[in-house]
């Protein structure tokens, strides 16, 4: 017997649903194999995997965390860009605005920036899940080294941000941190002058700092990112008691 | 399974078969042709809706905890940016503080820009140097990795905690050495403050995989695993000590007494 048709049987059985979700209800295997593998995103994963790679006191979900922190600054970061103007003259006024007088600006920026700290955090910690659990062995040597240069990239995404509000906490730090790195033998002149622009942060700073914190640097983390998940998948998953 | 038992007795066209040959016609089909991506072995889940819970909750979680302290704390903002008022003290973000600490101990470049280098490219070569497949997927590989990692924890801390405060004593001349080699040798900067500092960080590395190679006999792996959670260890001291015990001119001072805050 025909049972009435709900709703919501109508929807999901209309041309326009069946031609966006292209499985069924996904309590069937079959279903919940589809699922992932018609939907680009979670198609990042397998179908199935092995039972210890679901256990969260191997991973801590560190790594999936510094994933997530990402994805949180780029969100929070675009709605920032609206407000923020790179110009040594304006840029402080224009954090004094995102605190007082945008919609939710205060929490945008605080969600941001603690964030921020938290990934440099997240990241460190994976690190050493990954070292501790001995997974950088081969087959995954490669995207160990591929997860050093995210490390790199993290700590430079934060860096180049740090001098953004243009206060006194962010001249002063990134004066001491490109000091250190003017520091560097035969190289470090050239490469401050590089960063800077000039021989003290001005303007020039400002805009070059800008660029690479919102442009160059996310591509770069998420170029990394990309290869770094790739290799998860061809080095046969999480590494897993032999 | 149960899709062939149920087509085979009695259905059109079948010739029942005695039970010992459908047994064997089971194995047989189970094994190969039937096989499909979504059979499962025994330390196998489906990813829907195992892997993708623990993500979605651990996501939700995160986002909560979040939005809480953003709306509990807010972002440090001080005064505009003033090139003409250098505060004391002047600090790098929390995560390099760690070069700064060194910083004060020797040569800039060695401190900043080669001992970093150098840390990040031994690191970047672990996989190259420890190969064997040994202890993957155990949290410090085995029971001695794990009194290892206690081991050079404590060491470190105690090494680079009782160094800082020696040199502090001398003044910050690499305990006094670099006076003494100046004065007496009329050693030059390089020497005193480049490779001198070197030299003892070397030593006290030495003495750790020496002294783990006493203790404890460690694989490959293991003495590996030293090394690492000297780095670790160094970082996280050098750290603390960066952010919460310099004050102004980089003096030493309790956490409280210090004048800025820095985030
Ligand atoms: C932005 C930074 C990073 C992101 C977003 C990231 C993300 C991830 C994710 C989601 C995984 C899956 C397992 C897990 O969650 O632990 C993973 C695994 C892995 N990561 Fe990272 N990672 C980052 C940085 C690093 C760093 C700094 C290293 C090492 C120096 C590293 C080395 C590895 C290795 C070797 C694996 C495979 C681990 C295994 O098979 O158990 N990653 N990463």
């Amino acid at each position: 017997m025909r049972r009435e048709q709900t709703l919501a049987d109508r929807i999901t059985g209309s041309a326009v649903w069946r031609s966006v979700v292209r499985h069924g209800y996904p309590d069937t295997q079959r279903n919940q194999a589809l699922i992932i593998a018609s939907n680009v995103f979670l198609h990042i994963h397998p179908v199935k995997i092995k039972r210890y790679a679901t256990k969260v006191t191997y991973t801590f979900c560190l790594g999936g965390l510094s994933f997530f922190m990402f994805l949180v600054l780029t969100m929070t970061g675009v709605l920032l860009m609206f407000y923020y103007v790179p110009s040594a003259d304006l840029a402080y006024q224009s954090m004094k605005d995102i605190e007082s007088s945008v919609t939710f600006g205060q929490l945008m920026r605080n969600m941001h920036r603690w964030s921020a700290q938290g990934m440099v955090i997240a990241v460190f910690l994976h690190m050493c899940r990954v070292f501790y659990t001995g997974s950088y062995k081969p087959p995954r040597e490669f995207n160990w080294v591929i997860g050093v240069l995210l490390l790199v990239v993290t700590f430079l995404l934060s860096f180049t941000g740090y001098l953004l509000p243009w206060d006194q906490l962010a001249l002063w730090a990134v004066t001491v941190g490109t000091n250190i790195g003017g520091a560097a033998p035969f190289v470090g002149e050239q490469v401050n002058m590089v960063l800077r622009g000039d021989f003290e942060i001005g303007q020039s700073a400002l805009i070059r700092f800008y660029t690479l914190h919102v442009i160059f640097l996310p591509l770069a983390a998420a170029f990394l990112m990309a290869v770094h998940f790739w290799r998860i998948r061809k080095d046969g998953g999480i590494s897993g008691p032999l | 399974m149960a899709e062939i038992a149920q087509q085979t007795p009695g259905g059109q066209g079948f010739t029942p078969i005695d039970e010992a040959k459908r047994q064997r016609l089971l194995e047989l089909v189970r094994g190969r042709a039937m096989a499909r991506p979504t059979d499962l072995a025994e330390d196998e889940v489906m990813v829907w809706p195992s892997l993708v819970v623990v993500e979605a909750v651990s996501a939700a979680v995160f986002l909560l905890i979040l939005t809480v302290l953003s709306v509990m704390v807010n972002a440090p903002l001080t005064a505009r940016a003033n090139p003409n008022q250098t505060p004391n003290p002047s600090k790098a973000p929390w995560y390099f503080l760690n070069l700064q600490e060194l910083l004060l101990h020797m040569n800039a470049g060695v401190a900043g820009v080669i001992i970093p280098t150098v840390a990040l490219v031994g690191i970047a070569a672990i996989p190259y140097i420890d190969r064997s497949p040994l202890g993957v997927g155990i949290l410090g590989t085995s029971a001695k990795g794990r009194r290892i990692i206690g081991f050079t924890f404590v060491y470190t801390t105690v090494v680079i905690v009782g160094m800082i405060l020696l040199n502090e004593q001398s003044g910050r001349t690499v305990f006094g050495l670099a006076g003494f080699l100046q004065e007496n040798l009329n050693t030059p900067e390089l020497i005193n403050y480049q490779i001198l500092p070197v030299l003892i960080i070397v030593f006290w590395i030495g003495v750790l995989m020496a002294l783990v190679q006493r203790l404890y006999r460690p694989t490959r792996r293991e003495m590996v695993i030293a090394l690492f959670t000297g780095f670790v260890a160094a970082f996280v001291v050098l750290t603390i000590s960066g952010t919460s015990f310099r004050g102004e001119g980089q003096d030493l001072t309790w956490p409280w007494n210090l004048p800025l805050e820095h985030h």
